[in-house]
């Protein structure tokens, strides 16, 4: 047995993911050795857009301000224990916190939650035991997951709007190396660009030509944040996931499929606020074989380079319905 | 007292100890048919199960016809054994001791042995993070090295499982796999794949489990449901689905494509918790791995997926076809150069020889399948088969290799009805990947294994060889049509034959064949000698002593060999001199192709055997004298076959004996006969042998009436016994031959007339002192030899003698020495002298229990050779005493002895 006392905010869900429109619901945790007494137990949900801006893109004065302030989504206080004693053991005391009023029609302020750059969605449950002044507060703090819990979502699957891409030496904006430009290539493909985040992201892909062998083929998924900073509009694009689809110089004019099961938590659907917007690209990047690709260090993988081709494709994401079989 | 014969009347004798006779009306031997069919019918007609496995042969036809297809669970057992073996084989084949090199060995194991904790790092970090490692200086490390370390991964992977930390066991094992990126030293790559796949299919098998435990329990551990084996994805709580849909997650985040595919088929079963149809998936798995443009990567990698297929339980042939479509896709281009034009160097060869085990099991899993969907046809037309001819020959033209192993791996009734078409196949088919004359030759015996319809036959035939012509080296030549014999044998397609046999003439005139070529036309040959059973046929075959001209060296002999059997195996005489003398030929050639004198294995024993065999099969009927001569050739050529010798001796005498039949006139060739044996025997080195023959040849001169011939050969027999030494190496069982042998010359003897000049017992007083002064003789020998010496003596002293030679010319002792008493005195003194040696000899006996046995046997000949006077009785006392000292007075023998002597 534990000398000291624990709390913990357990969910119902172990994988923590609620609508707006249900009541997140769980049980506070109190683990104790002895029995204590508190003036009232308190749980409090907090959700939030936290901003910040950082680096290069922004300028010089926004830089000094570093954080700007969150826009609030939603903060709530209740009790859910008035003050009393604890007995010695482990307690638990269960709640159900509704995150919508029951008037509140505005659903679109709850976000869903998103880990970004400099974008960050979160929504928090805390529990907080004040033990008068004599003994240490206790509290504990437990992430939820939004997902949006609109009425009028979208049924699966998304319509197919696939946008048909070919990329040939003529449709680089960079410099490409001279062989690769003189001796030319050729590749197509399609690509679904509106997504439903259950649904992996999926397209095809052929070499039809390319004179240089290929040592790789690589579908990158950017995300794009943009953040309104006074009069100015600060976009930062970084990489979340690169998926490689071929590995050398493949055979010409056999299709290869496009699909990357989208990670969790690292994207949402495509938001467009007022003070910031979520958006997400693909980048698909041709690897050309070349000795200074050898002599490159590692870097963003994205960055146009003199034997590498690229085609940026924007992506939608949306949210859809649940269907009975997916996850 | 002197020692008097007992009288004996042998024909009372016989009648009284023949058996009762009776007349029978059934022989004992004749089957029993009528009450046979009567159980039959009783059996029958009381149902009993019963089933005869040699009896209903036409009920499993019908049984085999209409169960071709096989049920799945066979197919997944069947697959489960091949992968085995595969792997056993890919792990023999491509030994690591045997790869010289040193591969160059990544960072992921090199670091890996160190195990990371896992870190709250971003995700990125988590799966790209890898990505430099092999790009990394790769560092040099010994192949065995290399193994212990790639294991002490493993092992961290189910030590972290075991820890429940399973991050750190995925992260793990997706190092592991990115080993397989590495195709730098071509032959360790089988035994990294073996190794990684293991590792990947526990790793399979582990997740399976947990979430099939989050499915049936729990977090509390109570029971939620038991999941039947054929479960819906409904079935699935949500928990367990949101658990395995997380594993996809994890996988399909990490940024190689090689390793990413790996780890999906890895968990490829799992998909089962999700959905219902994986068609999708399958589908898009398939089209992923087209993305690896490494020829021997892409290769297992498709391998490895057709066995993780097997294991979700949904492998159709509509994958595995597009797989072979995209292998073949991959092989195409490294078949030919930018000219078009395919050779061979030695990096396309191993690259080759590792892929091969690999497309087998490809193609086994492909037929198998096919034939449990029952469409193993449907199969080959989406594969290419029966496509029209108008279509041109380059779009139907097949990886040769690919084409073999599906070849293979063809029912041979498909074969049959397909032959055609297959052939246009080979025909098409000429890269390096795969020799197209080993094609054309599994073409052949697979069409020997099945029933093939006559009625495409020729033109078949026409065509094969017409393409095995275009070879224009014999041996390519010969390789395949060797497929082929069995095929027209089996067809009768007399006229290909002659054409086939034709060629090899042709192609061969005027050349020295190469030991390759020798062995493949030995096959042919072969071929032809198992097919007719009579060697006449084959040999009225076209040029087919010419061909047989063609072979030298062990081909030769082995043919030769082959060719004697045939002719003696069948137990009929040999009379066609034609044959007889081909025959002698390929013995000659045998023999001058055989060390006999040196070497004795079995091999040679065998062409021995064979020769010998031969000689005596050969019969020329009424020609006896060129019989003989045919004998004493033969003698001449085979010099060196001891084994021949009494063959020779034999056949002389039987020569002898059908002259002697054939009427009286015939003697002067008796007795060349005679005197060839004579001649040959002293070259018989055995001596019971020789022996033997001399007695034998002996018998045939008394019964032709010729005394002093006969006497003659006696005399030699005696002689050879007299110069028996234990030199010779005399073993137990060649001095009780040996003994038999005199016992038998006794028996002789009763009928061979005494010669009253030289002493009417002249040749047993040289049998009887040989006996005494022979070193090999044991005294149970010298015994027996006594005790018939004895019989002979008491015999010759009869009035009528119990039997006589044939030849009515021969007079017999009984009458020639009639009323002689100086005969009988003879006789009765050396009885005496036999008598005493014979007690001495067993007491020379040192082993008791001989001792008392042997006295006994002596006793009881004694007895029934001599009248019991004073003089017998005390002696067979004597004996009766020696007797019960050795054996006791209990002795069965002994007592039985006592009662028939009445004493």
């Amino acid at each position: 047995m534990t000398t000291t006392t624990t709390v913990t905010v357990k969910l119902s869900r172990s994988n923590r993911i609620y609508r707006s429109s249900e009541a997140v619901e769980g049980t506070i945790v109190i683990k104790s050795p002895n029995s204590i007494s508190h003036q009232a137990i308190r749980l409090s949900v907090n959700g939030s857009v936290n901003l910040q801006v950082r680096g290069g893109s922004a300028g010089v004065i926004e830089s000094f301000y570093g954080v700007i302030k969150p826009i609030h989504i939603l903060k709530k206080t209740m009790e859910v224990r008035s003050s009393g004693r604890i007995p010695p053991g482990t307690t638990e005391i269960p709640f159900s916190v509704n995150l919508r009023d029951s008037g509140e029609s505005i659903v679109e302020k709850f976000y869903e939650t998103f880990h970004g750059t400099n974008i960050n969605i979160q929504y928090l449950l805390t529990a907080d035991i004040p033990r008068g002044y004599l003994h240490k507060p206790l509290s504990a703090t437990m992430e939820f997951i939004i997902e949006s819990g609109r009425v009028d979502l979208p049924e699966r699957p998304l319509p197919p709007e696939m946008v048909i891409f070919y990329i040939t030496q003529d449709t680089q904006k960079h410099p490409l190396l001279p062989e690769i430009k003189t001796g030319g290539f050729r590749v197509t493909g399609k690509l679904a660009t509106q997504c439903s985040l259950q649904d992996p992201l999926s397209g095809e892909l052929t070499v039809e030509a390319s004179s240089v062998p290929i040592t790789s083929i690589d579908i990158h998924l950017l995300r794009v944040e943009s953040i309104i900073v006074g009069e100015r509009i600060v976009t930062e694009t970084s990489l979340i996931q690169s998926t490689q689809i071929a590995d050398g110089d493949v055979c010409r004019n056999t299709t290869l499929p496009i699909y990357v099961i989208l990670p969790r938590l690292l994207v949402c659907p495509s938001v467009f606020a007022g003070p910031f917007s979520v958006e997400f690209k693909v980048c698909i990047t041709i690897s050309f074989k070349s000795k200074l690709a050898k002599a490159q260090p590692k870097s963003d993988p994205t960055a146009p380079r003199l034997w590498m081709a690229l085609e940026r494709l924007p992506l939608e994401l949306a949210r859809t319905k649940r269907d009975q079989f997916s996850c | 007292m002197e020692f008097e014969f007992r009288r004996r009347d042998y024909e009372a004798d016989h009648e009284s100890h023949l058996l009762p006779r009776s007349r029978t009306l059934k022989h004992p031997l004749s089957s029993p048919i009528a009450s046979r069919q009567h159980q039959v019918k009783t059996v029958r007609g009381s149902e009993i199960d019963f089933f005869d496995p040699l009896m209903g042969l036409d009920v499993n036809v019908s049984v085999e016809e209409e169960d071709t297809s096989l049920s799945i669970e066979t197919v997944t057992q069947e697959l489960t054994k091949e992968w085995k073996s595969l792997k056993r084989i890919l792990m023999q084949r491509f030994p690591v001791s045997k790869v010289i090199s040193f591969s160059p060995v990544s960072n992921v194991v090199t670091k890996g042995s160190k195990v990371e904790t896992p870190s709250a790092q971003p995700h990125l970090e988590e799966t790209g993070g890898e990505r430099t490692c092999l790009d990394e200086t790769a560092k040099v490390m010994d192949q065995q090295e290399y193994l212990a370390k790639v294991r002490e991964l493993i092992d961290g992977i189910t030590k972290a499982w075991q820890a429940e930390d399973r991050v750190t066991s995925l992260k793990l094992s997706i190092k592991v796999t990115k080993l397989l990126m590495d195709t730098t030293v071509l032959q360790f790559y089988p035994t990294v794949f073996v190794v990684v796949t293991d590792m990947l299919d526990m790793i399979g098998d582990m997740v399976w489990e947990r979430i099939k435990e989050k499915a049936e329990h729990d977090v509390d551990g109570t029971v939620i449901c038991t999941l039947p084996n054929d479960f819906q994805a409904s079935d699935i709580c949500l928990e367990a689905r949101e658990t395995c849909y997380n594993w996809f997650c994890k996988v399909g985040s990490v940024r190689e494509l090689l390793p990413r595919i790996y780890l999906e088929l890895a968990i490829l079963p799992c998909w089962r918790f999700l959905i219902n149809q994986p068609r999708e998936v399958l589908d898009r798995l398939v089209m992923m791995v087209r993305g690896l443009a490494d020829p021997l990567a892409s290769l297992y990698c498709r391998l490895y997926m057709v066995h993780r297929m097997q294991k979700l339980g949904f492998c159709n042939s509509g994958y595995l076809i597009k797989c072979i479509k995209d292998i073949e896709d991959v092989l195409t281009p490294i078949l030919a150069d930018k000219e078009g034009c395919s050779y061979i160097t030695d990096d396309k060869k191993l690259l080759f020889n590792l892929m091969e085990p690999a497309i087998e099991y490809v193609m086994k899993c492909l037929l198998l399948t096919g034939r449990q969907e029952n469409n193993v046809l449907g199969m080959l037309e989406e594969l290419g088969f029966g496509r029209n001819n108008s279509q041109s020959s380059e779009n139907s033209s097949h990886v040769s290799i690919l084409l073999h192993h599906l070849l293979k791996e063809l029912p041979s009734e498909l074969v049959s009805s397909q032959a055609m078409e297959i052939l246009r196949m080979i025909k098409c088919s000429k890269d390096c990947s795969f020799s197209q004359v080993l094609n054309y030759r599994l073409l052949g015996s697979k069409l020997c294994e099945g029933r093939s319809q006559a009625g495409f036959l020729s033109s078949f035939v026409n065509e094969v060889m017409q393409a095995a012509s275009q070879y224009q080296a014999l041996y390519d030549y010969l390789r395949i049509m060797d497929a082929y014999v069995d095929l027209l044998l089996q067809n009768k397609m007399e006229t290909h034959l002659n054409a086939l046999l034709d060629d090899i003439v042709t192609l061969a005139r005027d050349k020295f064949l190469s030991e390759e070529e020798q062995a493949s036309l030995q096959s042919i040959i072969l071929k032809l000698l198992s097919h007719f059973e009579d060697l006449q046929k084959v040999l009225s075959l076209n040029h087919f002593i010419e061909i047989l001209d063609l072979m030298s060296g062990t081909s030769k002999k082995i043919v030769n060999m082959h060719l004697l059997s045939m002719g003696t195996r069948n137990g009929f005489c040999i009379c066609e001199s034609t044959t007889v003398q081909l025959l002698f030929e390929v013995s000659q050639g045998l023999y001058d192709a055989t060390d006999f004198v040196n070497i004795k294995d079995d091999d040679n024993r065998q062409t021995s055997h064979l020769i010998s065999r031969f000689v005596e099969m050969v019969d020329y009927g009424t020609e006896r004298e060129r019989h003989l001569l045919f004998l004493a050739e033969c003698r001449d050529a085979f010099n060196g076959i001891h084994e021949l010798k009494e063959t020779l001796v034999r056949s002389s005498n039987t020569l002898a004996v059908k002259a002697l039949k054939a009427g009286n006139k015939h003697i002067n060739f008796v007795k060349s006969c005679l005197a060839f044996s004579e001649v040959t025997i002293p070259s018989v080195t055995i001596p019971t042998k020789q022996l033997n023959l001399y007695l034998e040849t002996a018998e045939v001169a008394l019964l032709g009436g010729l005394i002093s011939h006969s006497d003659g050969l006696v005399m030699s027999a005696v002689e050879c016994l007299e110069n028996v030494t234990p030199t010779d190496g005399l073993k137990s069982v060649d001095a009780d031959n040996m003994a038999s042998a005199v016992c038998r010359l006794c028996s002789f003897l009763v009928m061979v007339p005494g010669n009253p000049e030289k002493g009417m017992l002249e040749i047993l007083k040289s049998i009887f002192s040989a006996t005494c002064s022979s070193s090999w003789a044991m005294p149970r020998l010298k015994m027996k030899i006594l005790c018939a010496i004895i019989s002979l003596l008491s015999t010759l002293s009869q009035d009528n003698l119990p039997y006589r030679s044939a030849n009515p010319e021969i007079i017999g002792n009984d009458l020639l020495f009639f009323g002689d008493s100086s005969y009988k005195n003879e006789l009765v003194s050396w009885t005496q002298l036999v008598v005493g040696e014979l007690v001495e000899a067993i007491e020379q006996e040192t082993s008791q229990i001989a001792r008392g046995n042997i006295a006994l046997e002596a006793c009881n000949c004694i007895s029934s050779a001599l009248v019991m006077n004073e003089k017998v009785s005390q002696l067979c006392l004597r004996l009766l005493e020696t007797a019960e000292g050795c054996l006791g007075a209990k002795d069965k023998y002994l007592e039985a002895t006592k009662q028939s002597l009445q004493l």
